[in-house]
């Protein structure tokens, strides 16, 4: 009879004795756990001894556990190490994974909306322990994700694994290929910086270019004609929803197909036409318990770590200034993984290259296994779509290059050579001039003609006559002027030029040189240019400081430098208008008796013409705190 | 050789195990560490946002309110301004007069008690005793006498410094000034309560909350009524999104942070009042303020067009070219066709393809011009993307750069 009215534990006690009982207990317990495995099964298994029960306990899992059962219980050894297929796939899962787990984490700290999301991100930076840690490990993981899943899908062309019966895990896995540009795509609107709104502003108006619906697909995208609230609701949706869950389902359907047909060996292991996929011999069998699963954790763990270290010390998500659709940044490019669609843009027409050439591409890959219906998977034998798998790595590769902002999309010399030493942070890097550490900006205006390397004069007689040059020709109070128009304090303005203190600033002296030689790059289209950096206090613990480039005018049309027949080119005089004067030497007048005037070069006074002047400026503010020379 | 990558389970585990705590050890390490990384996130944050307010302040506000925050040419206050931040150019002597008084009403008590104990008739001092009052008084005597002196000291110093303000205080620095203190006559608690509530910005308006929420405040809803105060002023306009004004809240935040950037804390000087361009200076250079710059050709096509033509406005195309490649940009985009209309041909196209649509049958080839520029969003050639171009390029051009461009675009068959 029992203890208590029910049949119990203490019964159990009674009968055995109480360390019996626990013992058991225990065991059965983790018998109940694992799905077959008692602790007895898994010390042997995890000690690399054979299984000392029949039947072998290792395969319950698999068979009467839900975690397992879509596993294989065993695996071909040929399939178990690197080659053939550089655990791509299974990277590819694990990212699956690593980017729930950490979008999760970030999901509690955000908010969609364009008013708040940026902050938030402030917020997860500034006051969110591991805050920063996580956001790099989602955006980093993001990054490798889509590498991986492209990668993957490249080695399964290389290696064949797309024939025959696997047709339809290369579609799935073709659709989990673009989820995953999609997914990494719409993540990219939601910090709401300047990156996400214009790198999305130019992914999604390509939306629009597709015939009929254009319209509609890229309101019921963005929600409103431009991207706003409800167009960062919409892909915040889409980024946490909508695709996870397709992902989550199509990454199900992909590796049941993969485990139906068997993991394909490497090509040269099997006959030709032959699928030997499923039929394991005993001797090449390797149990997922225990080897696949240790092998699989201590992955798990180094990926991880990798992971970790590379956030830690050598990479983080880049975080621009709070998206503004006003102000247009000058090099703007999709993210890296669209760059080969912005690459095509620029061959032509918007239709023709940023639509139906994707589409048609992506149908092609779709097609491929139907298409290429050979038995043979050895490469001697497939040197045709092996090419063609190369000339498609290429392809994207050129494309993509032509993607970047620096190709075929031309603007002014001055704006590039001033863009590159100024720009804000983004994609990692900064502009040069930024870097300046604060107590190296010391207050006053400084010129590469210092640099123009006269090896006879010292840098303080080079400076005077640069200074005595410049107030003489006007050049000097052109760019006073071109300072007061950018608001540069009347009293703030510089007298003359200074040396540039090269002792007490070695980095400021570095950056101007670095200045001098883009100047000294563009001959043609900044002939006898200089540059100057102008630095003023403005505030305690803030400096400004104005770039200003001035050169001679040439004609430029089209965005091209014009030149003549000598191959030199074309300079623009200075024209002013003059009384015209008739043949006594008079000035006429027209019927209203005004005189009558005329547009004629300005001379000096040899009587040559004098070219006319540009100047261009831009300006930064620094803070000591900024800390952008860290 | 194609296996596991690792053979022995045993290696496979260690392994695993070493990656795991590998990863506990480093994300602990970035733990301690993370209250420090926090706090120099803030301050690198803070230093970014003063530099975009400064950029913010630069074309917005400098133009009234000086490139150096004294205000300029009667238009606006100035706000690099001790008034504003607090400060009391008199605070040190009304400390100390307080104290000095303070002290005196303590040393009169003494006073008093020991006089009333000597004279106390009914229960008299001893003779020892009586010595000891007297010199104990003596004492206090010389201790009052030191009192007074500290306070007329003080108060000298403070009729000084209130002296080297009176251009500042003439010009408005205290309103009530005139009808509340007589230096020379009011006494030192009236001055104290007098400083009390007009010492300040924040006082007198009598503003309850903090610096930041006044800065942040006056920039959202703007000061219509300055124009009352400031003869050059037109009012300063709402700045926030939130009032119609074209600035986001960040945007706000950024200005704050540069504006309250200029609080020099203890070491404002009463010099400093002298410096701001209302109370009274004449500007740096002895120069007259300058003229407020010309008005954006905002965005009503025909009165532009009306504009020009009793302005007698006629652009230049090589500097409407200028501006066009560098000033505004435009060559960025609309260069090939790709992503906008080609520069080159515009004309051609204007003519032969756009104004032959209905909409545009009474349309002149630059009235065309002018109403893409300033109302990008009216009209968007097929074929392109609507609201890639900016909206506010009315706002930023002036009616002569409107006028330089439309003419370098006319050049362009």
């Amino acid at each position: 009879m029992s203890i208590l009215p029910f049949p119990s534990f203490l019964d159990d006690v009674k009968e055995k004795g109480f360390k019996k009982a626990v013992f058991e207990g225990i065991d059965d317990s983790v018998e109940r756990l694992t799905a077959g495995l008692n602790v007895q099964d898994l010390r042997e298994a995890f000690r690399g001894e054979n299984p000392s029960r029949r039947p072998n306990p290792r395969l319950t899992p698999h068979a009467d556990g839900f975690w397992l059962h879509m596993r294989p219980s065993y695996f071909n050894r040929d399939v178990t190490g690197m080659y053939p297929s550089f655990r791509l796939g299974w990277l590819s899962t694990y990212f699956v994974f690593f980017e729930t787990i950490t979008g999760i984490l970030l999901m509690l700290w955000y908010t969609p909306s364009p008013e708040i999301a940026y902050g938030d991100m402030l917020t997860i930076l500034s006051n969110v322990p591991l805050g920063q840690l996580m956001r790099d490990m989602h955006r980093l993981g993001a990054e490798f994700m889509v590498a991986v899943v492209a990668l993957h899908m490249m080695r399964t062309w290389i290696t064949g694994s797309y024939k025959k019966p696997r047709q339809f895990t290369w579609f799935s896995g073709l659709l989990l290929l673009v989820l995953t540009g999609f997914l990494s795509f719409s993540g990219y609107l939601l910090p709401w910086d300047q990156l996400s709104l214009w790198a999305v502003t130019i992914g999604a108006s390509m939306a629009e270019a597709t015939p009929v619906v254009g319209d509609q697909v890229n309101l019921l995208l963005r929600g409103a004609p431009e991207l706003g609230a409800n167009g960062l609701l919409r892909f915040y949706l889409l980024h946490v929803l909508a695709l996870p869950a397709l992902l989550f389902v199509m990454t199900g359907v992909h590796y049941y197909k993969v485990i139906i047909h068997g993991h394909s060996l490497p090509p040269q292991r099997e006959n030709i036409g032959e699928d030997s996929a499923k039929r394991v011999p005993l001797d090449r069998r390797v149990y997922f318990i225990p080897d696949v699963l240790t092998n699989e954790m201590m992955w798990l763990g180094a990926v991880t770590f990798i992971i970790t270290v590379l956030c830690i010390w050598f990479y983080h998500a880049p975080l621009e200034n709070h998206a503004d659709p006003q102000v247009t940044p000058l090099g703007t490019t999709a993210p890296w993984y669209f760059l080969w669609i912005q690459g095509a843009l620029k061959l032509g027409d918007k239709f023709v290259w940023g639509v139906a050439f994707p589409s048609i591409a992506l149908g092609a890959l779709a097609l491929l296994p139907y298409l290429d219906v050979t038995p043979s998977r050895r490469y001697a034998h497939r040197r045709f779509m092996l090419t063609l798998a190369m000339l498609l790595v290429s392809a994207t590769t050129i494309l993509s290059y032509m993607g970047l902002a620096k190709f075929a999309v031309q603007t002014s010399a001055e704006t590039e050579i001033v863009h590159e030493l100024t720009f804000e942070p983004a994609h990692s890097k900064v502009g040069t001039g930024r870097t300046i550490p604060f107590d190296q900006m010391i207050v006053g205006a400084y010129t590469t003609a210092q640099l123009h390397g006269r090896d006879d004069m010292s840098a303080a007689e080079l400076i005077a006559e640069i200074n005595a040059e410049t107030q003489a020709n006007g050049q000097f109070a052109q760019m006073l002027d071109e300072l007061k128009n950018q608001h540069v304090g009347a009293n703030q303005l510089p007298l003359r030029f200074r040396t540039i203190p090269e002792d007490e600033a070695p980095k400021l002296m570095q950056v101007m040189e670095e200045f001098e030689h883009h100047l000294a790059q563009e001959p043609i289209e900044l002939p006898d240019v200089w540059g100057a950096l102008v630095i003023t206090d403005n505030q305690a613990g803030l400096k400004r400081l104005d770039w200003v480039v001035s050169w001679d005018s040439v004609l430029i049309e089209g965005g091209e430098v014009m030149m003549d027949d000598a191959g030199e080119p074309i300079i623009v005089f200075a024209s002013e208008q003059v009384p015209m004067l008739d043949d006594a030497g008079e000035p006429m007048m027209d019927d209203a008796g005004e005189p009558m005037m005329q547009e004629m070069p300005m001379l000096d006074e040899a009587g040559n013409p004098i070219p006319e002047r540009r100047i261009f400026s831009d300006h930064l503010f620094i803070h000591q705190e900024s800390a952008y020379f860290d | 050789m194609n296996l596991l990558v690792i053979r022995s389970i045993d290696a496979r585990i260690l392994m695993g195990i070493t990656m795991f705590v590998g990863i506990m050890i480093l994300v602990g390490w970035v733990a301690i560490n993370e209250e420090a990384r926090m706090q120099a996130f803030v301050r690198q944050h803070t230093g970014r946002s003063i530099e975009r307010g400064a950029e913010l302040y630069a074309s917005l506000c400098s133009e009234c309110h000086g490139e150096d925050g004294y205000g300029a040419g009667d238009r606006a206050p100035g706000l690099n301004n001790p008034h504003l931040f607090g400060f009391d150019p008199v605070g040190e002597q009304t400390v100390a007069i307080t104290t000095a008084n303070r002290t005196l009403v303590r040393l009169t008590e003494d006073t008093e008690k020991l006089l009333a104990e000597f004279t106390d008739t009914e229960n008299p001092p001893g003779a020892d005793r009586q010595d000891e009052i007297l010199a104990q008084l003596d004492k206090l005597e010389a201790q009052i006498a030191e009192q007074q002196a500290l306070i007329e000291t003080a108060v000298a110093e403070r009729v000084a410094t209130l002296e080297t303000l009176d251009t500042a205080v003439d010009n408005g620095l205290f309103p009530l000034w005139d009808s509340v203190v007589d230096i020379e006559t009011t006494g030192d608690d009236e001055v104290e309560i007098f400083f009390n509530s007009n010492g300040t910005r924040l006082a007198q308006v009598g503003w309850a909350g903090d610096l930041h929420g006044y800065v942040v405040t006056t920039l959202i809803h703007g000061r219509p009524g300055s124009a009352r105060v400031y003869p050059n002023s037109t009012g300063m306009a709402a700045w926030s999104q939130t009032a119609g004004g074209p600035l986001r809240q960040d945007q706000i935040e950024d200005l704050a942070a540069y504006i309250i950037n200029w609080d020099k804390g203890a070491n404002w000087t009463s010099e400093d009042f002298l410096a701001v361009a209302q109370y009274g200076k004449p500007l740096a250079d002895g120069s007259l303020p300058s003229e407020p710059p010309p008005p954006p050709a905002g965005d009503n096509v025909a009165g532009i067009l009306a504009r020009w033509a009793e302005m007698e406005i006629v652009g230049s195309p090589a500097t409407g070219e200028l501006l066009y490649d560098a000033e505004f940009g435009c060559t960025d985009c609309h260069r090939n066709g790709a992503s906008a209309p080609d520069t080159v041909g515009t004309v051609a196209r204007i003519r032969t393809e756009r104004l032959t649509m209905p909409q545009f049958t009474s349309y002149t080839i630059e009235e065309y011009i002018v109403e893409s520029i300033t109302r990008p969003g009216d009209f968007v050639v097929d074929g392109y993307s609507s609201g890639l171009m900016p909206a506010n390029f009315g706002a930023r051009m002036t009616d002569q750069q409107l006028a330089d461009i439309v003419s370098y675009l006319l050049t362009q068959e």
